[in-house]
């Protein structure tokens, strides 16, 4: 069951697609153009049928069976043209989809096997800085309170004790991510509010109860250079480019339609 | 004979693969020496071990077009759009992940899919290849006759042509290795390679993760091991073994969904039916160290058949406790024994009392199953077990296409869990040596932390100083083996809520031992809960926590149930030179299960079995503490560790 290599190339897609296109077009337009009613296999469409057993069998297809195969292929080429006469293809909710993935992976094929050279991976870390930036970085003491109420009496003390729970009392510079993970969401989100290198600030709500908080410190992480996260980089241009190409390539042909939608 | 072959062309092509990568490989190593290791675990790493993309065969088949890239970084907390076309992303990312794609037929429905029809010679192929392309519900019809075929041992001879599988198997694996190495951030975000080995005698699921500690210098050197129409499972450690061998890396296997074994996961027999001996035992334990207790088909931990005493024994049972995985074999009572993992522990104290080695001493994790490329565990944020699934308004109620027989409905398929790991950092070494050493537990997607220690000389006083390093340092964590020492075992226990999730109702440890008559026995005890002073035991029994779920809205509140329970244990039943194990049970206030979820989102009415199971206490399951007789050889021989080295 392997599947041959041309059937990847985006060229061969792109030329049925397109014959595929044009044989409805002229169907839809013209009379049944006598020329239509013609199927030639060439040499070359039998080499490829035979190429095509070979990388299947592991051998090639005795001339018997390479004219069976020939036969086969004429017979699904007559059903097929006729099927499109018929209009076949209208409505066909499968059919439609897989076209329409074919023109998206055509128009996206070009950036997927593209090597993004440095200068454009350069580009495309200076242009998305926050999306390889190193995480906030978090330095803090915590004491945690089953009541809002013993919360807010510790805050009059000045190396308030807390209650026992088993979480850390102190954190140094730990990444945003692994505080939401510990705390919670909106522990973490008070932190991103609470002044930096005061004392104790709070009551702050957990999924724990309350707690108070001296936040020591608040770093944003700098951008590692480009040597660093080249993976990274290049796999985000990657697919940041194949989407950009498919809705451009979608705009170019959605412009030359006029639309109406009834409600 | 055809296995050895098997095992031998696995490492055929050794050098394939090799070139380009080096500079990668080099890259990754130096940033996993510069990631800091703690003195002790800090917390628990997240994670799933168990996530299926469209290289299976099934997920293909059942409709998903998500792979591997989409499935990492949705676990590493991005957003992606679902096969169905629904955005998805989890409220919170993963710390790591195991894509364990079916290593039969590995990429097969998608080369099926993709082929030019006129090539499909075989019958069966083409009906599966039109059906595909009919429609979504055609494809998975085409994926249940696969599934039967399989359990069957009539699958179409092109999925059983070991030569061009292997070819296959070989150019798929060789770029899902690339993929992973591509997304791993050592310290923040791991993705360690492994496969699913997909061992079905029947229909009867004997199904395991393999799971590798090692980058692509040495996985690459191999291809994934496959499992349908061979056996028994040796075959799978004998491939382990010689991939330790050959590369120096290290393999471990997970077992999963024993509660569709149809009694064949854990046997009193070897699978010939011959008593199990010392050697298979041993193997079995050293290539198996962790289970999977809890996934979305249902969960393996008890059954209320084998533990009547367990009042909260029967969660995630509903439905799978019918038969085997495809429904092609019922289940009789006899058979449960052989599928849960407390009496399969049980079993192993027991063999290990005659042959001198536990096969069975495993620990315990959750992981998803989950066949969308999205490894969801949230019961508010269920994405389905595969494609067909995804979110909808009928997903609840239908019955389950698995299975073409009466029994299984959609709501019988559970959220999914996670795998917690006490690791030292976020690293691929340390996560798998963690899994080694059974320092992990089971969560049915909470995400509580989960401490046990057990040693001598605990005390309540502990709980006033540094009790993590008192617990390393003078006792056991959770996996370990303590060596008797003529008295009762004191356990340090600690349960903490998941900080976005619901309050804790109890703490309890289950015990398992082998009496004086050689029986083994099984005892729960509720060892802490919330409000103590309000909740006497009443006939020896906790009263239950309560109940906030409004069913009309799917909410609930944390007015009740504590945010740490924590307890210093000691047991009361002990006897000296008993042979027993410890593990924790933590269970938290009721909450919505996802068909809930569903009927408020879609506005439909639940059926009254469905209702009747639509809240439920979501818990945690730890890694036992085994303790025995002195001169039994320990389980944990072979991986030779009960205390962390300082880092």
């Amino acid at each position: 069951m392997t599947l041959p290599g041309w059937t990847r190339e985006p060229l061969v897609h792109f030329l049925a697609a397109g014959a595929a296109i044009w044989v409805v077009l002229a169907w839809q337009g013209e009379p049944v153009d006598p020329g239509s009613r013609t199927i030639a296999v060439t040499r070359e469409d039998r080499a490829r049928l035979a190429l095509q057993w070979e990388q299947t069998l592991q051998r090639p297809p005795t001339d018997a069976e390479l004219d069976a195969l020939t036969e086969q292929f004429v017979r699904e080429e007559v059903l097929y043209r006729e099927a499109l006469r018929l209009g076949l293809d209208q409505d066909d909710a499968v059919l439609r989809k897989r076209l329409a993935g074919k023109m998206d992976y055509l128009a996206a094929s070009m950036a997927e096997t593209a090597t993004a050279s440095d200068a454009t991976l350069q580009d495309w870390l200076r242009q998305h800085p926050e999306r390889f930036a190193p995480e906030v970085r978090y330095s803090f003491d915590q004491r945690w309170f089953a009541t809002r109420a013993a919360a807010e009496r510790a805050m009059a003390v000045a190396d308030p004790p807390g209650e026992a729970i088993s979480l850390p009392p102190a954190l140094e510079q730990t990444r945003r991510r692994e505080v939401e993970e510990r705390f919670g969401d909106a522990f973490r989100a008070a932190l991103d509010s609470a002044p930096v290198g005061g004392g104790w600030h709070g009551p702050v709500a957990s999924g724990f109860g309350w707690h108070v908080v001296r936040l020591r410190a608040r770093e944003a992480g700098e951008v590692p250079p480009l040597d660093e996260i080249r993976d990274r980089v290049e796999a985000d241009w990657r697919s940041a480019t194949m989407a950009t190409r498919k809705d451009e390539a979608y705009r170019v042909l959605r412009e030359a339609y006029r639309v109406t939608i009834a409600r | 004979m055809r296995k050895t072959a098997i095992v031998a062309a696995s490492f055929v092509g050794l050098a394939i693969g090799l070139a380009g990568c080096g500079d990668h490989s080099a890259r990754l190593a130096s940033a996993e020496e510069q990631v800091a290791l703690a003195e002790f675990p800090e917390r628990p790493l997240w994670g799933d071990t168990h996530l299926h993309t469209d290289n299976s065969i099934d997920a293909f088949g059942f409709g998903t077009r998500l792979g591997p890239d989409e499935a990492l970084k949705f676990a590493r907390g991005e957003e992606v759009t679902a096969t169905t076309g629904i955005k998805a992303k989890l409220a919170r990312p993963l710390d790591f992940l195991v894509i364990a794609d079916h290593s039969d037929g590995l990429g097969a429905m998608r080369r099926l899919y993709d082929a030019p029809r006129l090539l499909i010679r075989d019958e069966t192929l083409l009906r599966w290849h039109d059906m595909m392309h009919e429609s979504p519900q055609g494809s998975q019809r085409a994926m249940a006759e696969l599934i039967t075929a399989a359990a069957n041992g009539t699958l179409p001879e092109a999925f059983q042509d070991v030569e061009e599988n292997a070819k296959n198997a070989r150019t798929i694996w060789t770029a899902h290795l690339e993929t992973i190495d591509k997304y791993y951030e050592p310290g923040v975000f791991t993705p360690l390679a492994g496969f699913e080995y997909t061992l079905m005698p029947d229909g009867n699921n004997l199904h395991r993760v393999v799971m590798f500690r090692d980058g692509f210098e040495r996985t690459s050197q191999v291809i994934p091991f496959p499992g349908v129409g061979e056996g028994p499972v040796d075959g799978l450690w004998d491939y382990m073994d010689a991939y330790e061998k050959a590369t120096g890396g290290k393999a471990l296997a997970i077992p999963h969904n024993s509660n569709l074994s149809n009694g064949l996961m854990f046997e009193l027999t070897m699978p010939d039916g011959g008593p199990i001996t010392a050697e298979y035992a041993r193997r079995r334990a050293r290539f198996e160290p962790v289970v999977e207790a809890t996934q979305i088909k249902g969960d393996s931990e008890s059954h209320p058949f084998l533990s009547p005493n367990d009042e909260f024994a029967s969660f995630g049972d509903l439905g799978w406790e019918l038969g085997n995985l495809p429904l092609t074999r019922d289940k009789s009572d006899s058979m449960f024994a052989g599928e849960y993992l407390r009496e399969a522990l049980k079993r192993g104290l027991s063999i290990e009392q005659r042959t001198g080695v536990n096969p069975y001493a495993f620990g315990m994790i959750g992981s998803t199953d989950s066949h969308t490329s999205l490894a969801t565990g949230d019961e508010d944020n269920f994405f389905g077990k595969h494609t067909g699934n995804e979110p909808n308004a009928q997903r609840a109620l239908e019955p389950q296409n698995l299975g073409t027989r009466v029994g299984r409905f959609g709501w019988h398929y559970l959220a999914g869990g996670y795998a917690a790991v006490w690791a030292r950092a976020n690293t691929r070494a340390e996560i798998f040596d963690a899994m080694m050493r059974r320092e992990v537990y089971a969560t049915t997607g909470s995400r509580m932390v989960v401490r046990l220690f057990a040693g001598f000389d605990f005390s309540d006083a502990d709980w006033q100083g540094d009790w993590v390093r008192a617990g390393y340092t003078r006792g056991v964590p959770m996996g370990g083996t303590l060596a008797e020492q003529g008295k009762a075992p004191t356990f340090l226990i600690s349960a903490l809520k998941d900080p976005d999730g619901a309050n804790l109702d109890r703490v309890q440890v289950v015990k398992g031992w082998v009496d004086a008559g050689g029986q083994t026995r099984e005892q729960v005890y509720d060892v802490v809960w919330s409000d103590m002073d309000k909740r006497a035991r009443v006939g020896g029994k906790v009263p239950a926590v309560g109940d906030t779920v409004d069913r009309a809205k799917a909410t609930w509140t944390n007015t009740i149930g504590a945010p740490e329970l924590r307890a210093t244990w000691t047991d009361p039943d002990y006897r000296a030179g008993q042979r027993a194990f410890y593990y924790v049970r933590v269970l938290e206030i009721p909450t919505p299960r996802w068909p809930l979820y569903d009927a408020v989102r879609f506005g439909f009415k639940l059926t009254p079995d469905a209702m009747a199971d639509a809240v439920a206490q979501e818990r945690a399951y730890s890694s036992p503490v085994w303790i025995g007789p002195k001169t039994a050889a320990p389980a944990t021989a072979f991986f030779d560790r009960k205390r962390l080295s300082k880092g």
